[in-house]
């Protein structure tokens, strides 16, 4: 070991099992003083899993922490906090009620008999926010102000702790480009004021431009550190994912049929603002071609697949199925007009995860007289429904139709979803991220039958985050901005680099203007 | 697919869960005595063993023998009664367990219950057997009952549903009101029981024949004696729910044959939760309410629904509990409510939810009052220790879900030593 | 209009106290549906303080010798008594909420029907009827404050707001006045309060700032305990003669309408408990309330029922309810049991 070096922190050898899977498996991470460290790996590699054992919210079955070079035990958020550990956490733990300042001085109050002392709180926190350049306003709820601002909440936590160690838990999946090159300057910041600054992401382009080293996760076990001068994006990818693989869908040119769904000028409300999440989007998906709106999470693309399939109510504009008028149909209505839809959160709309997986499998056709008969459910005929789309869509359960829907892994969840919405054969499919989460065979395998689903000439409508997906699957691309479509593109004339800057506002076409010429 | 041991059946360990919740209720209540009665000298240790010993086995209680000992053996009176006093719970059970499956807490069964007393007592006594036959009289009074309890019961529904006021509250909101609304109703109303003297707080008994006549150009209502030269205008009331020949396997108790009509209910009940799509929908909205709205499921409609199905069984316990023909109603009810509403609470939580375990459990809750009783009538301990026992039951049923982790540990521990 | 004022305020300190109660329990994230129960164990704790101390020499001697200030003393250490049963009967609740994860809407049932059922069996055992009062005298004469203290005799008057706010006025009162300024104090000013608050929005976000958020919880619903247990003597002292009979007449409902009325916000609170107070007033006294004092009883000579009257709190909770739901919004992780697992 590197014993010359001047180490802030040192995991060494750390092992952390969890039921059924090593999360992390002898890892060794070195933080430097006044560096930026990069640490790299896909979802489920253990990064997660090490920061909290770091951040004391898990204890490792093997393995030391040193600071300073002396070992430290940490059992609890308070230990890394005394030891000048701070993180900002990929959802940020804010009390979005409090006010900024409260949010702040929370857990770390100056106290005078009990008596929180905002006064003197006040000054310090200006103070900081004006040395490192983070703008916020003290006195404005967090509910209330932006993501970015929110962030430099988080990171304003951190420094009125007087926190050494900072820890950034994929802080820009939520930002905005110009969010990010701010962040990325106030990280430099940082650094050069001697804070010692653990990155975690798997975004390549960020790390080769912010982080100092790189420490490489995959499945839980360190594959290496490298410096960040002597190394190439593609040598850090090929570190990741352990071999070149591209998720590439095999698929015909699409051959697109009559206008299936036509939104004119929609604009649907948020939930927890009080302005429109959508505002006044139009386009038309047309039978055997799959559209996918693309975008950065929160720029009203949930909104719009509510809108769409009837959860929420628009508040303006026209949506129409095969050229019947459904605006203001009730769920139930617009269903029989043609849309089934995977939604995007599976144990919040798509399952009741108290029921069998058979019982599933009839959530919207229970009613249907080849399920019912004078109100009473045909059982028989479901179990042999549902039996038939085990087999054919493969979805494995431990006990078959009659597994509870909570005891089955997220893939196979996911899967009897698909088959669910697949097999109602509507014209019209709303996938909403459909693989998120899903480990790679499982994602090849949902990829298929949306292929599947567009070439027997149904309309897809694909709503995701990855760019690979978007970039792979679709056959248009519309993205979507601040509640806004703000380009169309062909996927395979554009690049992604040309799809992040619409995605992050920085370019936009006018459409209408277009489709005027 | 290996095949559970009865043991690690669900099942099981819902009904093993539930026992242990009764047997610590049972418990506790037992402490209590024993402690009341050793602080207390009049009591002491022999009369907390009475007391223990009342509340285990109340329900074979014979009395007191001669040398001024509790003597026990079977009680046909005891059991006939226990029965009858399930008859109510039984419905308000299945109340509160439906609204329980909907994921509803229907905790206003008092409400729904008065306003079914309400309904059928008022037709039963005003509707002139002169006119209609005592029978249909009475399918009318318990289908007025229903109708009463459903709307009463809707009420919380459309608050919950429209302008999503908890349902607690809303239940016990229009639980005081339905009490003091139905004392202001019965309050205006000739159906007070000015016959028997002193009796004027009660209502008739529904068994009651009364008749309207006018005597010497003055309306009044009279007994079933007629006094001489009185010009008859109508006669009332006659109705009772008929004993199928339960009286005769249970002498000297109330039973009569609303304990079948309700474990008919439960039956229906039982088939409309787990064969039907309307019970099917109910549940998905209880499991998950935005999954259903998700497949389309109107979940409003199915709140209100349930609300009002809760009311119309909570209502339909009152209807045959008060159309049993001697049951007598007090209707200045406005500072205390019917505790059988509120005791549908426990026996639905103790039958998880199972509309056939309801009857089971309702009859369980019934024996404990006969218990009660008699702790009453023998001891100078009072009935008021069964509550106590119910209410531990309740607090368990609270966290029936560790419990039945408990039971699972404790099988999978003996399943390692093996 | 000052026995009206009296009167509401009556009513109203008990209902503002124990929606304070709902608050601080609320605002740690656990559901205090049991709020009924424990004004019902409180006021028969503190009754039973009451009736045990009176059966000791002193207390008929400081009476005698006219001693108000032990009296008034020894009512406020019944409050204080009744505060502290209060506390000990909903870690009942804390117990099964915090540590069992049970369900709290079930779990605050389960004490509501406990509380009328072991008083009631203690009432019978110690008094042999369904009602406990105290051993000696009647509320009225002992703990009000009156104008013969202050030197006034029989006939002479003591002014508006003598006589409003002196006058045949309980010290409790004032006292629950008091420790609620204080409480709300505690819970906005104070380093405990704004971690006891974040712990029922985001009690993930408060364990990962080294927030104890078990103990939070516990200190919410035990002060809650005590606040409802404060307002179920208090309540019974003022309006029943201090006597218990197990039964607070869903005035723990209320005062949970009145903290949803109120937004979980004290001020708001205030107000909402004036309102009520001010209609359960009119229940209670409708047929001798003599509004602006010209001997006329108004709401009498509108010949309406009384039934009408006694329903009309809950009338008007229920139309509050129906007009403010919308817009309140509760603490957002309430009835959401902590598992520190979860992130």
């Amino acid at each position: 070991m590197d014993h010359e070096q001047d180490y802030v922190i040192e995991m060494l050898h750390i092992t952390k099992e969890f039921p059924g899977i090593k999360a992390n498996d002898d890892i060794t991470l070195q933080l430097r003083r006044g560096e930026i460290h990069a640490l790299l790996g896909e979802n489920g590699a253990g990064k997660s899993t090490l920061m909290s054992v770091l951040f004391g919210l898990y204890q490792p079955e093997a393995g030391e922490i040193r600071k300073d070079g002396k070992p430290v035990k940490i059992t609890n958020p308070n230990d890394a906090t005394a030891l000048h550990i701070g993180m900002v956490h990929q959802h940020f733990k804010l009390i979005e009620v409090f006010t900024v300042l409260d949010n702040i001085i929370l857990g770390a109050e100056d106290t005078r008999l009990g008596f929180v002392q905002r006064r003197d709180a006040r000054k310090k926190v200006e103070e900081l926010s004006k040395r490192y350049g983070l703008a916020v306003d003290l006195d404005a709820k967090v509910e209330d102000i932006t993501v970015g601002m929110q962030q430099r909440v988080e990171i304003l936590k951190m420094l009125y702790r007087e926190n050494e160690i900072l820890i950034f838990d994929e802080p820009t999946a939520v930002l905005t480009p110009q969010e990010i090159t701010e962040l990325m300057h106030i990280m430099k910041g940082l650094a050069s004021e001697g804070k010692s600054i653990l990155f975690i992401s798997h975004k390549l382009n960020e790390i080769m431009e912010v982080s100092d080293r790189v420490t490489v996760l995959r499945k839980g076990r360190y594959i290496g550190t490298v410096n960040t001068a002597e190394t190439t994006p593609s040598e850090l990818s090929r570190m990741m994912v352990g071999h070149d693989v591209q998720l590439v869908v095999d698929k015909t040119p699409a051959k697109p049929g009559k206008t299936v769904l036509k939104v004119e000028n929609l604009h649907v409300p948020s939930h927890l603002y009080k302005h429109d999440a959508v505002k006044g989007v139009s386009f038309e998906v047309r039978q055997g071609e799959i559209v996918c709106i693309a975008g950065i999470d929160g720029n009203g693309q949930s909104e719009l697949v509510f809108g769409l399939s009837g959860l929420e109510k628009c508040s303006g504009g026209k949506i129409e199925i095969n050229g019947v008028d459904i605006t203001h149909a009730p769920i139930r209505k617009r269903s029989e007009a043609g849309i089934s839809h995977i939604p995007e959160d599976r144990h919040k709309h798509g399952l009741v995860l108290d029921f069998s997986l058979e019982q599933n499998m009839v959530l919207q056709a229970f009613e249907e007289p080849r399920f019912q008969h004078l109100g009473f459910i045909k059982f028989g005929d479901v179990r042999k429904y549902t039996e038939r789309l085990i087999e054919e869509y493969d979805i494995r359960s431990g006990q078959g139709p009659i597994t509870t829907a909570r005891s089955m892994s997220g893939g196979n969840q996911q899967k009897a979803i698909v088959a669910r919405e697949i097999d109602r054969d509507l014209p019209l499919m709303l996938a909403v991220q459909p693989t998120r989460g899903l480990d790679v065979g499982a994602i090849e395998n949902i990829h298929r039958q949306i292929v599947a689903q567009r070439d027997a000439g149904k309309a897809v409508l694909l709503v995701s985050l990855e760019l690979d997906e978007v970039m792979n699957l679709s056959d248009r691309i519309l993205v979507m901005y601040e509640g806004e479509i703000v380009g169309e593109m062909d996927p395979k004339k554009t690049t992604v680099e040309e799809l992040g800057l619409y995605m992050a506002g920085a370019k936009r076409q006018d459409r209408q203007k277009e489709a005027r010429a | 697919m290996k095949k559970e041991s009865f043991w690690d059946k669900t099942a099981t360990r819902s009904v093993l869960a539930s026992l242990v919740a009764i047997l610590t209720g049972m418990v506790a209540g037992g402490l209590i005595i024993l402690i009341v009665g050793l602080t207390n000298p009049t009591l002491g240790i022999k009369g907390a063993w009475e007391g223990i010993r009342l509340v285990a086995a109340g329900l074979f209680s014979t009395g007191r023998g001669s040398a001024g000992e509790l003597t026990f053996g079977f009680n046909p009176t005891s059991f006939g009664n226990m029965l009858f006093r399930a008859m109510p719970l039984v419905m308000t059970g299945l109340s509160v367990a439906l609204g329980n499956k909907a994921g509803l807490f229907n905790i206003g069964a008092p409400g729904q219950f008065l306003a079914g007393t309400a309904a059928s007592l008022s037709v039963a006594l005003s509707v002139p057997t002169s006119v209609l036959p005592a029978w249909l009289i009475w399918i009318l009074a318990f289908l007025a009952g229903m109708i009463a309890g459903a709307c009463w019961g809707a009420i919380p529904g459309l608050l919950k549903a429209f302008l999503n006021i908890n349902e607690v509250l809303a239940c016990i909101m229009t639980n005081w009101i339905a009490a003091n609304l139905v004392t202001w109703f019965f309050d205006v109303s000739n159906l007070k029981n000015a016959l028997e003297g002193t009796k004027s707080g009660y209502i008739y008994k529904t068994s009651t024949i009364l008749n309207d006549v006018v005597i010497d150009g003055v309306s009044s209502t009279v007994g079933a004696a007629v006094p001489e030269g009185a010009q008859m205008v109508a006669t009332r009331g006659g109705v009772a729910t008929g004993k199928m020949g339960l009286d005769a396997l249970f002498g000297g108790s109330q039973i009569n044959g609303g304990i079948l009509v309700a474990i008919l209910i439960a039956v229906v009940i039982y088939i409309l939760l787990s064969k039907t799509t309307l019970g099917y929908q109910l549940k998905a909205c209880g499991a998950n309410r935005y999954a259903a709205r998700y497949a389309g499921i109107r979940d409003k409609r199915n709140i209100v629904l349930t609300m009002a199905l809760a009311g119309a069984l909570s209502a339909a316990g009152a209807a045959l509990y008060y159309l049993s023909g001697n049951t007598e109603f007090f209707w200045n009810t406005y500072q205390s409510l019917p505790s059988e509403g509120f005791n549908g609470i426990p026996v639905a939580l103790l039958a998880i939810n199972n509309p056939i375990g309801v009857i089971f459990s309702a009859v369980f809750m019934s024996m404990l009052q006969i218990c009660g009783q008699k702790l009453t009538e023998l001891t100078a301990y009072n009935e008021y220790i069964t509550n106590v026992i119910i209410a531990v039951i309740v607090y368990l049923s609270a966290f029936m879900l560790v419990i039945k982790m408990w039971i699972g540990k404790l099988r999978s521990g003996k399943a390692v030593k093996k | 209009m000052p026995f009206l004022i009296r009167q509401t305020l009556v009513y109203a300190v008990p209902l503002m106290l124990v929606a304070l109660a709902g608050v601080f329990a609320e605002r740690s994230g656990i559901i205090n549906l049991a709020l009924e129960g424990i004004m019902i164990f409180g006021a028969f704790m503190g009754v039973l303080f009451v009736r045990f101390v009176q059966q000791w020499g002193w207390f008929q001697a400081a009476y005698d010798a006219k001693n108000y200030l032990a009296l008034q003393g020894f009512c406020t250490l019944a409050i204080l008594f009744a505060a502290a049963c209060g506390a000990v009967f909903s870690l009942l609740l804390a117990f099964a909420a915090i540590n069992l994860k049970a369900d709290q809407t079930i779990g605050g049932t389960a004490l509501n029907l406990l509380a009328p059922a072991l008083v009631l069996f203690f009432i019978r055992i110690l008094a042999n009827q369904n009602t406990l009062n105290m051993y000696t005298g009647d509320a009225a004469s002992w703990f009000m404050l009156k104008k013969a203290m202050f030197g006034y005799g029989r006939t002479q008057q003591m002014g508006f707001l003598g006589s409003t706010f002196v006058d045949k006025v309980y010290v409790a009162t004032y006292i629950c006045i008091l420790v609620f300024v204080v409480m709300s104090v505690v819970l906005y000013k104070t380093r405990f309060g704004l971690r006891l608050r974040s712990c029922g929005e985001n009690p993930q976000a408060s364990a990962s700032l080294g927030i104890n958020v078990i103990k939070m919880r516990y200190a919410g619903t035990v002060l809650s305990g005590a606040l409802a247990g404060m307002g179920g003597f208090v309540y019974v002292l003022t309006t029943a003669n201090c006597s218990a009979n197990g039964d607070v007449a869903g005035f723990g409902f209320l005062a949970l309408a009145v903290m949803i009325f109120g937004n979980w916000k004290p001020l708001n609170i205030c107000g909402a408990a004036l309102l009520f107070g001010l209609f359960k007033c009119i229940a209670a006294s409708y047929s001798t309330l003599d509004i602006n004092g010209d001997g006329v009883y108004m709401l009498k000579n509108l010949n309406i029922n009384t039934n009408i009257y006694r329903m009309l709190p809950y009338v008007i909770t229920l139309v509050v309810l129906a007009f403010t739901s919308k817009s309140s919004r509760a603490p957002k992780a309430e009835g959401i049991p902590y598992d520190p697992g979860k992130r």
